[in-house]
């Protein structure tokens, strides 16, 4: 991969807020294991900088990493993220898990990333076919909050229409309670309680999770039905008007149950019944902690 | 080892002719854990209550269920019986078998599972109660009162001849309320500004009242015992420590014949520099700086300033802002007229002579816009005939209000009979639903009108009202005799609906009391309870819970008022231990809890290591200002909140039982 100047002035950006002191770390994207994985690097020295790049491939949000304890210590962190990694970033300042005063955001302006699964089998064309489905409806190419802007010469993706992004919400919500039951026990029957989903996300950030709280256990351990049904539902619930539509979970799920279907109509209905995306103002009120008097009530009867 | 007492009420035949009680305690003595499960008639009778004491006595108990009525009723009952056997109160449990089965089942059998299902779950939350101790918090011995209307000078004026010093808010230049705008009063026709004018003199001079006339209660925070309170005092333009309320100023101003008098209500006009009436308390003028030329011609007419002997006119004060601290609130908003333009067909608004209930007490009052005299507005003329509408608003869904407004049959015969007495000769007629009058003396009042003073009743509705010359023709119905009856008159009183005051549901909100869906503050408990609001510490009074007469309003502010004082007698006060409590070790601080609590009890705490640095920020529970209503259990991901009495094991345990 050639130096182009996008990497140039990631590194550049990434030099100076480490030199200056400003960041004790920076968080980015360094080549992985083959030409087509990407992977997280930790920058402390300016002199290592010149590990980071970004290009289609970089597909993990990187913010999953500022919950972590061993990245907490370092204190002001600079981190690159795409615009919707950057969502999360919003939340997580609502949700007081990081200070807006110690953070550096280094945006990078994304026209998209690959899927993984067709990268690995040697794709590095943005088209309409090989990115995700985040990536068609994506209104947030250029981070809405950054500290630095890395701009992007990168085209757009010509977008024809043949691909429908989460289609198959549409197809759920016109079946009957029963079928969708059984789609969705289908896909959660696989699940192996790896908690991957929630170990990629960057806001599933409490230190302990309510399925690891015994005394009572509220959710089933094992991997059976009803426990599983339990987690996932649950999980849904708990990011619901909070998930900024990142994609992790789905992607690191290693039993590939479609979570972005979930999150996705989750935010719908949010949007629909209460005007509210999350991830988009960091002064706003999570939907979640608010009443309003005008709040849909439909559901009392 | 639980050694569970289970006691089964029979509620005289309230429990017992629909649950089999007999097999519910033969069913809850084989709950492992119960000792011994006995029934009983009468539970909160005398001899109920010594079983139940017997019994953790003699059995050693650990805990008690018993399965009766709502725990609204006799919780503290029993709860005290058990505190007498050295039980904590809080081993205490009740299965609701009264409110939640007996009284909303048919189904004998059906009905008696499900009072099982309720009693085996509070058998297994009995079994993992822990000892609660009530939270106790200081109290700051002031008291608020916001309204200086009757209501809220009779709870400043009884708080402090406790010896409580009293805060008294009040948004008009002047403490009266509605009341001082009234003339004589219904039953007894004793002149309202005769027995009004000495108690405001005596809220004004006394030493435990502080007055802030002209002032509104900006924000209220804090809790029962310990509130924090910010009164926004509007500038008067006039040092009031200076003012002598000679009136020099207010016969100076130029812009007399500019503002429609607001005490009047539109009869008369006022200047910029006024007192709303003669007799105000404090007597002491403001200057209405959207109707004063000074403001509004940037500075040149200074005609009040140039007469006033004090020379205490300044037209640079500030709206100024006073905090307070304050242990209890009075809540004393009072009401509202409905607006009568809604009922077009009766002409308000369009017609000079048609005019609301109040408007003609200030026509009937001495110190009214006529000095007494009854003039019709249009012409001056005095009328011979006026027509009394009733109901204009209240008892009417469509329109108006459903409820009835209570004061409107009194006022409205009051209003007919010092008609008679002061134009010889002239007739009324009233056109009404009902009439209402259940007050002592009233019914007297009623007939006494009717039979003395000539007044014509009319059962029935006024379809239309329109002028033909200097008359006003109403068109009506007499459902009585059947017929339509028209009437010519000179002028038209509508008994207007009352509704509550203008803003109070922001103050409300504020205070965070409710109030129910026409905005009058809600009792605690419509009974056991009206002076009480939802939140510990604030009390209702007056005309701001719903429509009440004078003698009502006073003994509502009489009942705040020792309300208070019964609060401000113990050194603190104990709030139930029933609170939520922080999981310090497993928080994250995402504060969704603070977001939901309704009550501002959930502050940051910052947790520190002991060199001093910050390690992370949890949420922290103010006891004095949780109620335990759990709304942060619901709100918290990592569930690191609990409620005490209602911890999350045994919630589970409660609903693991009903799956056994």
């Amino acid at each position: 991969m050639n130096k182009n100047k996008i990497d140039e002035k990631l590194q550049k950006t990434a030099k100076g807020l480490l030199e200056s002191k400003a960041v004790n770390v920076v968080i980015g994207w360094t080549k992985g294991s083959n030409p087509f994985r990407m992977r997280p690097v930790f920058i402390t020295k300016p002199e290592d900088v010149n590990k980071l790049y970004f290009n289609p491939h970089c597909v993990q949000d990187l913010a999953v990493f500022l919950k972590k304890p061993e990245v907490k210590k370092f204190g002001r962190t600079g981190i690159v993220v795409k615009g919707c990694d950057e969502k999360a970033l919003n939340t997580l300042i609502q949700e007081y898990q990081v200070l807006r005063d110690e953070l550096k955001i280094i945006g990078v302006e994304c026209m998209g990333v690959i899927r993984q699964n067709i990268a690995d089998k040697g794709e590095s064309n943005l088209l309409e076919t090989t990115v995700y489905d985040k990536c068609l409806i994506c209104d947030v190419h250029t981070p809405l909050i950054y500290d630095y802007l890395v701009e992007s010469d990168i085209p757009e993706i010509k977008i024809s229409g043949s691909v429908k992004p989460y289609a198959k919400i549409k197809e759920l919500d016109s079946m009957l309670v029963e079928g969708r039951d059984k789609f969705w026990q289908k896909e959660f029957d696989k699940c192996i309680k790896c908690y991957a989903c929630r170990q990629v996300c960057p806001l599933c950030y409490c230190s302990r999770c309510i399925v690891e709280k015994n005394m009572p256990q509220w959710i089933d351990t094992n991997i059976e039905e009803t426990g599983n049904a339990q987690w996932n539902m649950i999980r849904a619930y708990h990011l619901s008007g909070r998930c900024i539509g990142c994609g992790e979970c789905e992607r690191a799920c290693p039993v590939n149950i479609p979570l972005m279907l979930i999150n996705e109509k989750m935010a719908r209905d949010i949007y629909e019944k209460f005007g509210y995306r999350s991830g988009i103002d960091i002064n706003s009120k999570p939907v979640f902690g608010t009443f309003s008097e005008s709040d849909f009530n439909e559901f009392i009867k | 080892m639980s050694r569970i007492g289970v006691f089964v009420c029979w509620c005289g035949s309230n429990i017992a002719g629909t649950v089999d009680v007999k097999k519910l305690t033969e069913e809850a003595a084989k709950i492992p854990g119960v000792v011994e499960a006995v029934d009983y008639k009468y539970m909160c009778s005398d001899p109920g209550q010594n079983s139940l004491r017997n019994m953790i006595r003699e059995k050693n108990l650990t805990g008690v269920v018993l399965a009766a009525c709502s725990p609204h009723m006799h919780e503290n009952t029993f709860r005290k019986a058990a505190v007498k056997e050295g039980l904590n109160p809080y081993f205490v449990e009740i299965a609701n078998i009264r409110e939640q089965v007996s009284w909303v089942h048919e189904d004998k059998e059906r009905a008696t599972y499900k009072a099982m299902d309720l009693l085996k779950m509070m058998v297994e939350k009995v079994k993992r109660d822990r000892a609660i101790e009530d939270v106790r918090v200081p109290l700051t011995k002031r008291a608020l009162v916001i309204g200086g209307g009757i209501s809220g000078m009779q709870a400043a004026l009884d708080i402090a001849s406790g010896g409580v010093e009293v805060i008294l808010v009040e948004k008009e230049p002047s403490i009266g309320g509605r009341m001082i705008q009234l003339d004589e009063t219904f039953p007894t026709l004793d002149c309202s500004s005769c027995i009004m004018t000495p108690k405001m003199v005596e809220v004004s001079q006394h030493p435990n009242i502080k007055l802030y006339t002209y002032s509104e209660v900006e924000n209220v925070s804090g809790y029962i015992g310990n509130f924090n309170v910010k009164i926004k005092k509007m500038t008067k333009s006039v040092v009031e420590k200076d003012c002598t309320g000679c009136g020099d100023c207010w016969n100076a101003c130029p812009m007399h014949k500019n503002v429609k008098s607001e005490f009047n209500i539109n009869l008369s006009e006022r200047t910029a520099i006024y007192v709303p009436f003669p007799q105000a308390v404090p007597l002491v003028p403001v200057i209405d700086r959207a109707a004063c030329l000074h403001f509004k011609k940037g500075g040149k007419c200074v005609k009040c300033y140039e007469v006033c002997g004090p020379k205490c006119i300044d037209f640079t004060i500030q709206d100024e802002i006073i905090e307070e601290k304050v242990g209890a609130i009075v809540a004393a908003t009072g009401f509202d007229l409905m607006d009568n333009s809604l009922y077009g067909e009766y002409g308000y608004g369009k017609y000079k002579d048609v005019i609301s209930g109040l408007q003609f007490e200030r026509l009937l009052s001495a110190s009214g816009p006529t000095e007494g005299v009854i003039k019709r507005p249009s012409d001056g003329k005095t009328p011979q005939t006026i027509v009394f509408i009733q109901c204009v608003g209240s008892r009417d869904p469509e329109k108006g209000v459903p409820y009835c407004s209570k004061v409107c049959c009194m006022y409205t015969a009051k209003h007919a009979k010092l008609f008679s007495h002061k134009v010889h000769g002239s007739q009324s007629y009233v056109f009404y639903i009902d009439i209402r009058a259940t007050g002592k003396g009233y019914e007297e009042f009623i007939r006494d009108t009717i039979e003395k003073d000539g007044v014509v009743y009319l059962r029935g509705r006024v379809s239309k009202i329109y002028q033909d010359r200097d008359k006003l023709i109403i068109r009506g119905a007499d459902t009585l005799s059947g017929n339509q009856v028209e009437i010519a008159a000179d002028m038209v009183v509508l008994a207007t609906g009352v509704i509550p005051k203008k803003g109070s549901d922001k103050i409300a909100q504020m205070l965070g009391i409710s109030y129910d869906k026409y905005g009058f503050f809600t009792e605690s408990h419509p009974k056991l309870r009206p002076a009480e609001s939802s939140t510990a510490g604030i009390y209702l009074a007056g005309m701001a819970q719903g429509p009440r007469d004078i003698p009502e309003s006073v003994v509502s502010g009489s009942a705040a008022a020792s309300k208070i004082l019964g609060l401000f007698s113990k050194s603190e006060y104990e709030v139930e231990g029933t609170i939520a409590g922080v999981n310090k070790t497993t928080c994250v601080g995402c504060f969704y809890c603070q977001r939901v609590c309704a009550y501002s009890a959930i502050s940051k705490e910052e947790i520190k290591d002991r060199n001093g640095n910050v390690i992370k920020v949890v949420a922290n529970v103010n006891p004095g200002l949780c109620t335990g209503c759990g709304a942060c259990v619901n709100a918290c991901f990592s569930k690191s909140i609990d409620v005490k009495g209602y911890m999350d094991d045994q919630i589970y345990a409660e609903i693991r039982s009903l799956a056994i």
